[in-house]
């Protein structure tokens, strides 16, 4: 059964925060949750599951690779790096939601026809 | 091969992601550890936060899978695991369709090889045949030779047109014993009109046909393959056919038979007698071309009979011709729809077994309501639940399949050998190819399909709660469970029905073909033929002679009683002759036409028949003394009703020339000669031997003991008296009888097997249900024989299930057989298509095999202890 929160986020949402986070600096799961987020001020609903199946989505897309590493708590931890074809699909992405954005505001807007 | 790849290190990514997991909860914990909650509070709130970490984990694995195929294979797994499980159910399901399927197959090979027989021709749509028909009697297409010539010289729309004439032919030489062969004389541009050429030497030239030519020779492939092994040096060689020596120019490549079932191709050299615009006995095909059509081309051929009407008053008056497809004309044609008729039985049969398999699957379904509802409670779509379900079903049909594939080897096999030694028609083809197999596997999935659909969807509306909650059935209105399945029962009676109603009629054919006497004694009879070669035996006193020597030759050998000939033996047809009667005056036009036969003197003795009226011949009959004939009672009762055909007198018209009167001597009683409708009686006449010698006969002879011991001493006999001529079917009479019949007994075989599965298959469907329905309403009958039901009402109970599908199922059915059983009045003899007897059968056999289907369940019901089934849960 889907949460309320995960049908109420578009598909590809969750994936396009993760990497616009990852382009900034790679970050491991748990990192990058608390960075969704803190970012988004609690408003979005998400479980901290619902990032790993995007995750795995992402790394077999080959828009993000991951490596085992250290953490500075000294805590073994997966690291994900946005890839070079990850930047591109953010990109495009991006622009993407900005128009259908402008699209739906245009139509919420009061007064104008 | 990333996907490979990707395939095996597989398990090491599904290990990363939940040690990722664990020390993302780790992480968790300890920082709200570290914030100040006790361990067990920061579990619980990581856990929390983090959502449901086995369907996280279950949602990530999700992305490297192909979730079609692997669930698929998922689906696959559990299918084999239940049919294993339940491996009653799985053996009679797999054992109704297999008879099913393979049936289905192996009449698909029958009829699939048979219309799409070509004739050997790659264009077998753009060949016509041309016919020419007297309009006053319409039995004869043949055309004659001047006829042909104009047609092929004034013809526009064909872009050939060739002439032929077929005739057995001894060959001999010195390669091997003379046999005998079937030889077209064909016009020289016969093989260029349909396309065929040589696979060695030259084709026939224009020259070939001029009278006069050097007769030449093309051998079939088979000829040059068995006879001559194969040898290409035959080219320019000599051989004698019929006596006459001819040089072979060309070898036909394989397969081509071209007209007919062709051995040996000459050409077609006009004489005196084939210059007659009356002779008409060649058949005539020509070539369509790329543009030409069969309307245009069959009106330009009328008009062209009809200007010869004109020009030639004498011998075209009532003269037209006509243009059909060859695919019309050949023996095929004909049986066309006798294979439509049995490939719908076979599929009927199938039907049958898929309406059973479903039958089983409804009734199983109520079993199994409690494992969907489980299914569909942790979480199982409606898709997937039926997609599972119909792999199901798949699976087992295409067990079913499997078996069918040795159903349908066997079935062709049994077929095969039924046929027994003679001669296999050239299109019939007995193995399973590639198409076949296709066709099976194309059945087989399509039929798990079909058969599982329905209970598939049943289930899939199995309500969860109900069925959890109180763990009784489950389904939404299992009454309509109940309905579907005695809808499916009625279905199948309606094909039983019609299976029955086939299977009915040609066993009546049958028994009325096979009961009805031939009019001689069959037992002890041994035949052969004889065909003496125009070129040796030119005159009619050497054919007298041999076949006197011959017989004489005969009759000296041990256990050989007496020895004859005839012209044609009985169900092997009849010569056709034009009378005039004395007294009567005949338009010279359309002289009364009848049938005859040429017989030794000794023939009716030979075949122990007794005259009714008058004598037999004698022996001087026909040699000396004044010109007799013996007619049988239907020639006498029609041509002199209520009059003694004894010393009337009529004469034969040969080319409307009379012959010499011939006065009756003795009436015999009817002998048995129609070869297509076996109960014909038709009008015959006897003419004695000596009065009209031929060169083609059958041989007859009565022996004193079992008749085939002696044919290896008969063919040694007409060797000592002409060492080139061919014997062929040296047989005894009895074969040669049942071998006339066996389109009757071969068909009626079929029908009667696939009508015996067809009803077997629909008793053991309607047993199912009514068991099945008795099992479900245990309770219910208990509280009706608590509250005072006797055994016997309860046994009415159970039998009223039953017949409530027969009414309307054999309603449908005897509307659908009356329908079909007109396809099958090709291959009945003596039986009207609505024969009430055989419906009256039908009736009957369908009403005991309902009431076999019911007995057990109603006895079983009939026990039941009301105590017992009160408390049953």
């Amino acid at each position: 059964m889907k949460s309320r929160e995960q049908r109420d986020l578009f598909p590809g949402a969750l994936e396009m925060m993760i990497l616009r986070t990852l382009k900034r600096q790679p970050l491991h799961g748990y990192a990058l949750a608390q960075h969704i987020k803190r970012t988004s001020n609690d408003l979005l609903q998400i479980e901290e599951g619902s990032l790993y199946p995007a995750l795995q989505r992402l790394l077999k897309e080959g828009l993000v690779k991951a490596d085992w590493g250290v953490s500075s708590t000294n805590r073994r931890v997966r690291t994900y790096k946005l890839t070079a074809k990850g930047a591109r699909h953010l990109e495009h992405e991006v622009s993407r939601f900005e128009k259908m954005l402008e699209g739906i505001t245009r139509v919420l807007a009061p007064g104008e026809s | 091969m990333s996907w490979l790849k990707r395939l095996f290190s597989r398990r090491r990514i599904y290990g990363d992601l939940s040690e990722e997991i664990r020390e993302h909860l780790e992480e968790k914990i300890e920082e709200l550890v570290a914030g100040g909650m006790s361990r067990r509070e920061a579990t619980y709130a990581a856990r929390r936060e983090f959502g449901n970490v086995t369907l996280t984990e279950e949602n990530s694995r999700l992305a490297w899978r192909w979730p079609l195929l692997e669930n698929f294979l998922m689906d696959l797994r559990f299918a084999l695991r239940m049919l294993v499980k339940n491996a009653g159910f799985t053996a009679v399901a797999a054992t109704a369709l297999a008879l099913g399927i393979g049936a289905d197959t192996a009449m698909y090979t029958i009829v699939n090889g048979a219309l799409s027989w070509d004739l050997g021709l790659e264009n077998r749509d753009r060949i016509v045949i041309v016919t020419s028909t007297n309009v006053t009697r319409s039995h004869d297409w043949g055309v004659s030779y001047p006829d042909f010539r104009d047609f092929r010289s004034q013809t526009k729309s064909l872009s050939g047109l060739a002439a032929y004439q077929m005739a057995p032919v001894n060959l001999s030489d010195h390669n091997a014993l003379p046999e005998r062969y079937f030889c077209v004389q064909m016009s020289a541009n016969g093989f260029s009109v349909v396309g065929h050429k040589p696979l060695l030497g030259r084709d026939f030239i224009p020259e070939d046909e001029r009278p006069g030519a050097p007769p030449v020779l093309i051998l079939g492939y088979h000829v040059w393959r068995d006879r001559y092994a194969s040898d290409p040096s035959i080219i320019g060689k000599t051989v004698r056919m019929d006596e006459v020596p001819r040089v072979v120019i060309g070898v036909m490549p394989p397969g081509r038979r071209f007209p007919e079932e062709t051995d040996l191709w000459t050409p077609l050299i006009s004489d005196a007698s084939r210059e007659k615009r009356d002779n008409r006995d060649l058949m005539l095909f020509g070539n369509l071309g790329d543009t030409g059509s069969l309307a245009a081309t069959r009106s330009e051929i009328t008009a062209l009979a009809a200007g010869l009407v004109a020009q030639y008053p004498d011998t075209n008056k009532d003269i037209t011709a006509d243009v059909r497809p060859i695919m019309e004309i050949t023996g095929l044609y004909f049986m066309k729809p006798l294979f439509f008729a049995l490939f719908g039985a076979v599929g009927c049969v199938l039907l049958i077994a898929c309406a059973d398999v479903a039958n089983m699957l409804l009734a199983r379904a109520a079993h199994r309501s409690r494992e969907i509802s489980i299914r569909v409670a942790i979480g199982a779509g409606k898709v997937s639940i039926i997609r599972q379900l119909l792999v199901e079903s798949v699976v087992l049909s295409i067990a079913g399949g499997f078996l069918g594939w040795l159903v349908a080897l066997g079935g062709l096999r049994w077929f095969d050998s039924g046929l027994g030694t003679q001669v296999k028609p050239i299109w019939l083809h007995l193995s399973l190819d590639r198409g076949a197999l296709l066709y099976l596997a194309a059945i087989s999935i399509g039929t798990g399909i079909l058969f599982g659909l329905a209970p598939a969807l049943r289930l899939a509306k199995t309500d969860v709660h109900a069925a959890l909650k109180d763990g009784g059935f489950g389904l939404v209105g299992s009454k309509f469970g109940l309905r579907l399945s005695n809808i499916l029962v009625a279905c199948q009676m309606a094909l039983c029905v019609v299976l029955l109603a086939a299977a009915g009629l040609m066993i009546r054919s049958a028994v009325k073909v096979y009961s009805a006497p031939i009019g001689v004694n069959t037992a002890n009879v041994l035949t052969m033929r004889l065909n003496l070669p125009e070129a040796k035996y030119a005159k009619s006193e050497s054919w007298t002679a041999f076949h006197q020597n011959l017989s004489a030759r005969l009759k000296a050998l041990p256990g050989v009683e007496l020895a004859g000939v005839a012209s044609n033996l009985p169900l092997g047809g009849w010569v056709p002759f034009p009378f005039e009667f004395e007294g009567r005056t005949i338009d010279p036009a359309q002289p009364p036409e009848g049938g005859g036969l040429v017989v030794s003197n000794n023939y009716f003795q030979t075949m122990q028949v007794q005259p009714r009226r008058g004598r037999l011949f004698l022996d001087a009959d026909g040699v000396a003394g004044p010109p007799v004939v013996v007619v049988n009672e239907t020639f006498a009762a029609k041509f002199w009703p209520g009059e003694d055909a004894l010393d009337k007198r009529f004469r034969i018209l040969e080319d409307h020339l009379p012959g010499a009167w011939l006065s009756v001597v003795g009436v015999v009683p009817d002998i048995l000669q129609n070869f297509r409708q076996h109960l014909q009686r038709d009008p015959l006449i006897y003419v004695p031997y000596a009065e009209k010698p031929d060169r083609q006969v059958f041989l007859v002879a009565r022996t004193l003991v079992p008749p085939a011991t002696l044919a290896d001493a008969f063919r040694r006999e007409v060797q000592r008296l002409d060492e080139n001529l061919a014997v062929y079917e040296v047989r005894t009479l009895e074969s040669r009888i049942a071998e006339s019949r066996l389109t009757v007994s071969l068909f009626g075989a079929i029908c009667s097997i696939f009508a015996v599965v067809a009803t077997v298959l629909a008793a053991i469907g309607l047993y199912g249900v009514i068991a099945h329905a008795v099992s479900r309403r245990t309770q219910e009958i208990g509280l009706r024989m608590a509250i005072g039901a006797s055994r016997r009402d309860i046994v009415r109970l159970v039998l009223a299930q039953g017949i409530r599908p027969l009414v309307p199922g054999l309603a449908v059915g005897l509307l659908l057989a009356l329908a079909a059983s007109r396809l099958l009045r090709v291959a009945l003899v003596g039986v009207s298509p609505n024969d009430p007897a055989t419906f009256v059968g039908i009736v009957i056999v369908l009403t005991s095999a309902v009431a076999l289907g019911c007995i057990i369940p109603a006895r079983r019901a009939s026990r039941i202890d009301p105590l017992m089934a009160l408390r049953h849960e």
